[in-house]
């Protein structure tokens, strides 16, 4: 058994009286694309926030690569080698492509090496956007470029929040393809709304409901759990 | 940004810092108003960094001047030479601008520049306080002009060419920040703090560094302001001035290095041609400020398009909506 890159323990957030997780435990392993699906409002992002600094859990611990994380701040969670990206794009709008790219490698631990860095932006396909306005690509460059942007840092771990989020169904076909690549280049944490977009890509899937785990398998065995179906798949479209 | 594509301008700069003043030697009038326009300069330049690069408006920049001016002032009458005086005020009053700006860094956008106002007031009312330093409403009048080593006066033409080496030097510590990685860290905050902070940046540092240098020339401009009016009272430093400063680099246009410099050019001279005027001079003022935001939100740079401005369309007096989680 390979020592987990991410253990979470026992996360409880609260917001005010509203318990937005409860009690929370889950560990993934290097190379394994771990998955995390729930409803709108079962607290994915929450977890995310808390798993990169963003929000302080309530109770819980945190370790990445061995070693803790709770109580460390964001930017300290990005240098350890653990990178998100948002539910909704973020990027530098107003900057162009290249200094967008050029600010992500700023502070970066480890950047790639020039000749890794080309190839990066050739497979995403962003070489002849380098000068244009981050913010007048389209929705999908501007996907790819977050992933350039997380890429060229070589993390350890990515956290991708709903990363086919407004693309168009040839469009997350295509993502689809990316990430299946990307898997062979990081180890991939994945928030998604849509089951299709999971059983491609994920080793194993968490179900969240409510702020509480409620499965915790392989794909396809998830899809089979009664109390998946009964909570989730059934007022969903699967 | 090329620190190279700014040498010629730089040079157009110098050569018009030190001609001018030479030029105008035999009128001490309009001599004097170059003067004050290259302390303006210096002080845009602090200005800029924050309100340009990093997207702090600091209103607190008057008050943050007005400490080195007074520290400054009252070292030289101790007894301390002029030269170890002024980076001597220019440090204290930007360590304690730090100190007193460190709970402000957090906030960011609308809530940082209502921060630093309340920080302005309370730097106004202890110039007015604490008179033992600083002799309070009636301020401190005969201030000496500062000489050379050597006992050379600087009084006259040469004090205002000390004053085109601090603006020049000015200038090109800034080209050199803004081109620096620093510079790249600053702007990214600007665009975007919890994406920059995502990024590996630690931003409250950054923002901490940023403010002290922003400080530091606010402080060499308050200490060389003193000498060469002569006189410094708390109204030297109110907020109106801190507005005056950011206006100049806000009608230039904010996150430029030339647009602040002719923003000070332009707007230096104008309290001085309403002279006549004074009672409508705020008017006018307010009428600016006014007529900059809506007509002009990223300054004369962005009107006439000298230089591509990331980010310098949006008004940084808004504040950036959070997103939902």
């Amino acid at each position: 058994m390979t020592a987990p890159l991410l253990e979470a323990a026992h996360i409880t957030v609260r917001f005010g009286g509203v318990v937005a997780l409860r009690d929370v435990s889950l560990a993934q392993v290097p190379r394994e694309t771990l998955g995390m699906i729930g409803p709108n409002g079962s607290g994915k992002t929450t977890f995310v926030n808390v798993m990169t600094g963003h929000l302080r859990p309530a109770h819980g611990t945190i370790s990445f690569d061995g070693k803790a994380m709770a109580g460390r701040k964001p930017f300290q969670i990005a240098a350890a080698g653990l990178n998100r990206t948002f539910q909704a794009v973020r990027i530098f709008q107003e900057l162009t492509v290249a200094q967008n790219l050029a600010t992500a490698l700023v502070d970066a631990m480890h950047p790639l090496d020039p000749d890794a860095m080309a190839g990066a932006i050739d497979w995403l396909e962003l070489g002849h956007r380098m000068t244009a306005r981050a913010g007048g690509l389209t929705l999908y460059e501007q996907r790819r470029l977050e992933l350039l942007m997380r890429l060229v840092q070589q993390p350890r771990l990515v956290m991708l929040d709903e990363p086919v989020g407004g693309l168009s169904t040839s469009e997350v076909h295509a993502m689809l393809g990316l990430l299946a690549e990307l898997k062979s280049r990081t180890t991939i944490f994945i928030i998604e709304h849509t089951m299709k977009v999971i059983r491609e890509i994920a080793d194993r899937v968490v179900v969240l409901l409510a702020g509480e785990k409620i499965a915790d398998g392989a794909p396809t065995e998830i899809l089979r759990d009664p109390r998946v179906i009964e909570k989730y798949l059934g007022s969903f479209d699967a | 940004m090329s620190v190279r594509k700014n040498l010629i301008p730089l040079g157009v700069f110098v050569a018009l810092a030190y001609g001018l003043p030479l030029a105008l030697a035999g009128n001490r009038y309009l001599a004097f108003v170059c003067g004050m326009t290259l302390i303006n300069v210096l002080l845009a330049c602090g200005m800029n960094l924050l309100y340009g690069y990093t997207g702090l408006m600091p209103l607190m920049f008057a008050g943050i001047a007005g400490i080195s001016a007074y520290v400054s002032v009252r070292l030289s009458e101790a007894g301390l030479s002029f030269w170890l005086a002024m980076p001597l005020g220019a440090l204290a009053a930007s360590s304690l601008g730090v100190l007193l700006g460190l709970p402000s860094l957090r906030l960011k956008g609308f809530y940082f520049t209502l921060c630093s106002l309340v920080i302005q007031s309370v730097i106004t009312l202890g110039f007015i306080y604490f008179s033992g330093f600083t002799n309070g409403d009636t301020g401190i009048a005969q201030i000496p002009l500062p000489s050379l080593p050597g006992g050379i006066s600087l009084a006259g033409p040469p004090y205002e060419l000390m004053l085109a080496t601090f603006a020049s030097l000015g200038i090109a510590l800034l080209i050199a920040l803004v081109g620096s990685s620093f510079g790249q860290r600053l702007v990214a905050i600007r665009e975007d703090d919890g994406l920059a902070e995502a990024l590996g940046i630690d931003v409250t540092r950054q923002k901490l560094g940023a403010f002290f240098i922003g400080s530091l020339f606010a402080g060499l401009g308050g200490a060389v302001y003193a000498p060469y009016l002569g006189f410094v009272s708390p109204r030297s430093f109110d907020v109106l001035v801190s507005l005056n400063i950011w206006l100049m680099v806000a009608f230039g246009g904010r996150g430029t290095i030339w647009g602040p410099v002719v923003g000070a050019a332009l707007l230096t001279p104008v309290p001085f041609l309403l002279q006549d005027y004074y009672t409508i001079k705020d008017v006018v003022y307010g009428l600016l400020i006014i007529g900059v935001i809506v007509a002009l939100p990223s300054g004369l740079a962005g009107a006439l398009k000298l230089s591509p401005r990331p980010g310098a369309s949006k008004v940084a007096m808004r504040a950036r909506p959070e997103k939902a989680s």
